[in-house]
């Protein structure tokens, strides 16, 4: 019954270390996830092959090491990685792989040295497998259910490192017990655990300083608000005047660039709009682009979708982030929907004389939907006949292809289009694509509301783009083939390289 | 940790003990098991009596059958301004066209797919075209379609050696000569594609009818589709299971079993092109063809009648049907008497056989012609998350696993554009079982337990998934088809009373995928179309 033990735990340091960590630090990359786990049940093969040359007198004594080491490694591996990538991101993958390598072959160990342990002392060959294997299992289920439930949300993911750690010690610990005379050096071995222990022991308590520290260290500054909704993780940073928001770990914005962002967003638009009535946000949730609308008296209701109703609660009550929006979503013409909005779009029957439609990047293959022509098309039937759709769409410097294939599946879905890029220090050179019914659309000449950023002269250099930024050759974004994530895919892969 | 946060954690902790005390239990699934047409068709077969009609119901058109060819015949009647027709929906709405719901999801109980109509294939791009399907240049070399209705990327991945890769056939980790041949056997299908008889007709085509009959192609038919493989030395494993996937798919048995002539059909007959689309791709959509079958069907005119027939003759003054409507076990049988000028019997030749007076006379023998049919199991399962995914390419829309006997699962949430994925799925898994014999599938469909039915249905889930397939799933909704398609055999194509059915002259005209040999939508509403026009006095085209 001790294998209980035993199993359940190599099921929790395996989902643990290697489903979280991936997807928690490296985000949503598919690529990396599969990787992570390749290498995980690869290192773990390695280690079943290791575990033969463990002679059968030192089986016990062995597993007891191992527990140790994993109870070690395993149980500080969330804390490690958080500091090192807090520290650096270069050598960031080399330690993840390395540590996953390591935790996977000496996880890979345990189930045989289980077994010929077990099978030295009792029980038909065929009952062993079934009962090791049954808890092996029951082991993952039980955490399957308590990771996400219980563990992660309340213990966080550095304190639940520590706490399987401290499970893996206490196998340890059980074994020497149960077996007693038969671990070898059973007294130095006592030791070295209670030493793992009280390592453990220290940094689960301090976990939240690490993570602190580590978070911290990362975006380099304090953290202001740090939540994790269904749909994400939020971080916002402070220094000084700077406040920055990060979800899931990539820059939304910085408080001290973000007006060029959301200037060159709504204003080209809506100054040409001067009668424009109704104005449609997708995304957005910061308010921040909902601040710039406002702006325009001839607005006389702005209907924002966002999914996540913990971003817009956040970006309505917090007092640094209201004085940042302007308290944007407490104005009366603003109607907040917290939906799907390719659902919500599909499902409404209002017409917009101005939508900004402010999506994360198609680095998916569900995103990428959000990207295509029936989803513009859909679009194109809530625009009024002389509307304006303005759509966020990467970097044309950095994402050229990515950002171009937009820019064809609008035509292609009958918009007319005219792309426009400006300089965000924060993001550098970021891209935008307005689009229209008509194509009678120029960029305006100058502007009635007072700007920080924009003028004539820079709205005329928004709409030119240098020779560096000439536009290559691309398909639309067609949903049977999704060009658009691969491009986007391969261009930020040619910048971070 | 607060007080709150503690009781609820200790809660959680009692579920997931209770979770694992329930192991055992939780491998098995609450099921729903549909046998469609199971009970009027053993009433039918068993010849039980029937009470004698009460009312006699007059039509101009009397349509049997609300599958694909009944439907599209109906259709195709109104267009033609024929609005007093009758349609008898038969046991099963839709027929294998059907599919089913569990509040906002729909999914598919039988076909759940449509290739890009090939260019012969004017019938359909028609309908496509008026379903707003097709939206630009119907009848050109390359429409346009709505691409939420194509299948969207990634389309397709396999299971192998632990990992999922892209497509069917897998190619990594597979030696140079196996990929080899496999490319040899793509271009050989492909100038198969282009190849064109002494009578001008393309070797493969869809419509079956419109396929060359020059001896140089229909020979294949004489031989198995695995037999001609090893003439050509197509051996390599990898090759000889997808194909072989291919051929119970499509035609529910193994290679070994089907014809060569229709092994190479379904590589070389769709060759429909898209202006937004790669050639290959397919249409779908959450519910299957059942999507296409309601659009049909509201495209019509005339009553559909929730019954099923029983006899049909073709008599003095036109045709007669005997109607028999019964509660949904089969039981408390009510017949009527159909008397119509023209008829359209738009069933399975199956069925067709017990219920045609003196088949001899329309130059059909049951016991020489009839084709074996196929048994399959479709399977829905209803999840309330979607569960973990293993390393490689992300859920696909169909997913298959190397090596398997069963056929793969699809997602019918699939097709949705949305920022978040939704709450809940369907997955429908297909299995065709042509590991066994066609009867004894059958008959072994017909004994299983709802527990045997789920474990076969999970052939590839269950390895894709492990224990966090029933976790995730609320219920399976399980469709038992006895008879879901007619197997193309070795020579099908010369079966003389299929060919004699294909050439009525009225008033009774025969409509079903069984008269093409294959099932296919586009066959199906091929004689649909066909049995209309003639009924208009419009020439076959």
């Amino acid at each position: 019954m001790i294998s209980v033990f035993f199993v359940a735990s190599c099921g929790l340091a395996y989902e643990l270390v290697a489903g979280a960590l991936s997807s928690y630090l490296i985000g949503d990359s598919v690529l990396q996830f599969s990787t992570v786990i390749g290498c995980y049940l690869f290192a773990m093969g390695v280690g079943a092959h290791l575990s033969r040359y463990v002679t059968d007198e030192d089986v016990l004594a062995r597993f007891v090491d191992v527990e140790l080491a994993i109870g070690l490694l395993g149980g500080a591996s969330a804390a490690l990685l958080f500091l090192g990538f807090a520290w650096s991101a270069g050598p960031f993958r080399a330690l993840l792989y390395a540590l996953v390598f390591l935790i996977g072959a000496l996880v890979g160990m345990e189930i045989p040295l289980v077994m010929r342990a077990l099978n030295a002392r009792e029980a038909r060959f065929a009952d062993l497998v079934s009962r090791v294997l049954t808890f092996d299992y029951l082991g993952s289920l039980a955490i399957a259910l308590l990771f996400p439930l219980v563990l992660v949300p309340h213990l966080g993911l550095v304190r639940t490192g520590f706490l399987f750690g401290l499970v893996n010690v206490g196998v340890a610990a059980w074994t020497i017990h149960a077996f007693g005379g038969a671990v070898a050096n059973a007294r130095g071995r006592v030791l070295r655990a209670g030493a793992v222990f009280l390592a453990l022991g220290a940094g689960f308590a301090a976990s939240d300083r690490l993570v602190y520290f580590s978070e911290r260290g990362m975006f380099g500054d304090d953290i202001a608000y740090a939540i994790t909704t269904p749909y994400q993780r939020l971080v916002l940073t402070r220094w000084k005047d700077d406040l920055r928001l990060y979800i899931n770990g990539n820059l939304q914005f910085s408080s001290r660039d973000e007006y060029r962002y959301h200037e060159a967003l709504v204003h080209p638009a809506l100054q040409s709009l001067p009668w424009a009535r109704s104005v449609l946000v997708l995304g957005g949730g910061d308010g921040l682009a909902l601040r710039e609308i406002l702006r325009y008296p001839n607005v006389r209701q702005v209907t924002l979708v966002d999914l996540d109703p913990r971003v817009t609660e956040l970006f309505s009550t917090a007092p640094d982030l209201t004085a940042l929006n302007h308290a944007s979503f407490h104005d009366p013409r603003v109607h907040l929907v917290n939906a799907d909005a390719a659902r919500w779009i599909e499902s409404t029957t209002d017409t917009f004389d101005a939508v900004f439609v402010d999506f994360p990047d198609p680095s998916s293959f569900a995103l990428g939907k959000l990207y295509s022509v029936p989803f513009y098309a859909a679009l194109r039937q809530r625009v009024s006949a002389h509307g304006t759709v303005v759509v966020q769409a990467t970097s044309p410097y950095f994402a050229p292809h990515a950002y171009w294939c937009i820019e064809a599946t609008l035509r292609e879905a009958g918009f007319h289009t005219a792309p426009y890029h400006t300089y965000v220090p924060s993001f550098g050179e970021w891209g935008f694509i307005l689009a229209t019914e008509d194509g009678a659309w120029s960029p305006p000449a100058a502007y009635r509301l007072p700007m920080r950023y924009l003028s004539a002269e820079v709205t005329r250099e928004m709409f030119a783009f240098p020779p560096d930024m000439t536009p290559p050759k691309v398909e639309a974004n067609h949903l049977n083939t999704q060009a658009l994530v691969r491009y986007f895919d391969e261009d930020w892969h040619r910048v971070i390289r | 940790m607060r007080r709150r946060d503690f009781i609820a954690a200790a809660a959680t902790l009692g579920a997931g003990g209770l979770a694992v005390a329930g192991f055992e239990d939780s491998q098995r699934y609450d099921a729903t098991i549909d046998y469609p047409g199971r009970a009027i068709g053993h009433r039918l077969r068993d010849a039980r009596e029937l009470p004698p009609p009460s009312e006699t119901w007059r039509t101009e058109v009397l349509i049997a059958g609300s599958g694909i060819a009944g439907l599209t015949a109906r259709r195709q009647l109104a267009r033609r301004g024929r609005t007093d027709v009758l349609l008898l929906a038969g046991p099963e709405r839709h027929g294998n066209a059907a599919g089913g719901g569990d509040g906002e999801l729909r999914y598919p109980t039988g076909a759940h797919y449509l290739p890009l109509p090939s260019r012969e294939s004017t019938h359909v791009r028609e309908l496509l075209a008026d379903f707003g399907i097709i939206t630009r240049d119907p009848y050109g070399e390359r429409p346009t379609y709505d691409e939420r209705f194509v299948v969207h990327a990634p389309a397709e991945r396999v299971w192998y050696r632990r990992a999922w890769q892209d497509g069917y056939l897998p190619t990594e980790g597979v030696g140079a000569a196996e990929r080899a041949q496999a490319e040899r056997f793509f271009a050989e299908v492909a100038s198969f594609a282009q190849a064109r008889g002494s009578d001008g007709r393309r070797a493969f085509a869809v419509p079956v009818e419109h396929s060359s009959t020059d001896a140089r192609f229909t020979v294949l038919d004489a031989q198995s589709f695995a037999a001609w493989l090893d003439g050509r030395g197509y051996d390599a494993p990898g090759l000889r299971w997808y194909l072989d996937y291919c051929c119970r798919d499509d035609y529910g048995r193994c290679a070994t079993e089907i014809s060569a002539w229709a092994g190479l059909h379904y590589f070389c007959a769709r060759d429909g092109d898209a202006a937004n689309a790669e050639r290959g791709a397919v249409l779908t959509w959450p519910e299957g063809l059942s999507y296409l079958a309601t659009h049909l069907e509201a495209a019509g005119a005339g009553a559909i009648v929730p019954a099923s027939v029983a006899r049909l003759r073709v008599g003095a003054d036109g045709v007669e049907a005997l109607a028999v409507m019964t509660d949904a076990d089969g039981g408390n049988p009510r017949t009527a008497r159909i008397l119509a000028r023209y008829g359209i019997a738009a069933m399975p030749l199956y069925v067709l056989a017990h219920v045609l007076v003196d088949p001899e006379k329309h130059g059909f023998t049951a016991g020489r012609d009839l084709p074996e049919y196929a048994p399959w199991l479709v399977a829905n399962f209803i999840l309330d998350a979607f569960p973990g995914e293993r390393p490689g390419v992300p859920l696909a829309w169909d997913n298959v696993r190397y090596g398997s006997p069963s056929l793969g699962y699809v997602v019918s949430t699939h097709q949705d554009i949305r920022l978040d994925r939704p709450a809940r799925t369907a997955f429908t898994a297909y299995h065709a079982l042509a590991e066994r014999g066609a009867r004894a599938g059958r008959e072994w469909l017909m004994r299983a337990s709802a527990r045997e039915l789920t474990e076969l249905a999970a052939t590839d889930l269950g390895p894709a998934y492990g224990w966090r397939l029933p976790l995730c799933t609320r219920r399976v909704a399980v469709t038992v088809r006895g008879h879901a398609m007619a197997v193309p055999r070795p020579g099908f194509l010369s079966n003389a009373g299929v060919r004699a059915l294909r050439t009525g002259n009225g008033p009774l005209w025969f409509a079903h995928t069984d008269l093409s040999g294959v099932s296919l939508f586009e066959e199906a509403a091929w004689w649909g179309y066909r049995a209309a026009n003639a009924i208009t006095g419009h020439p076959p085209t």
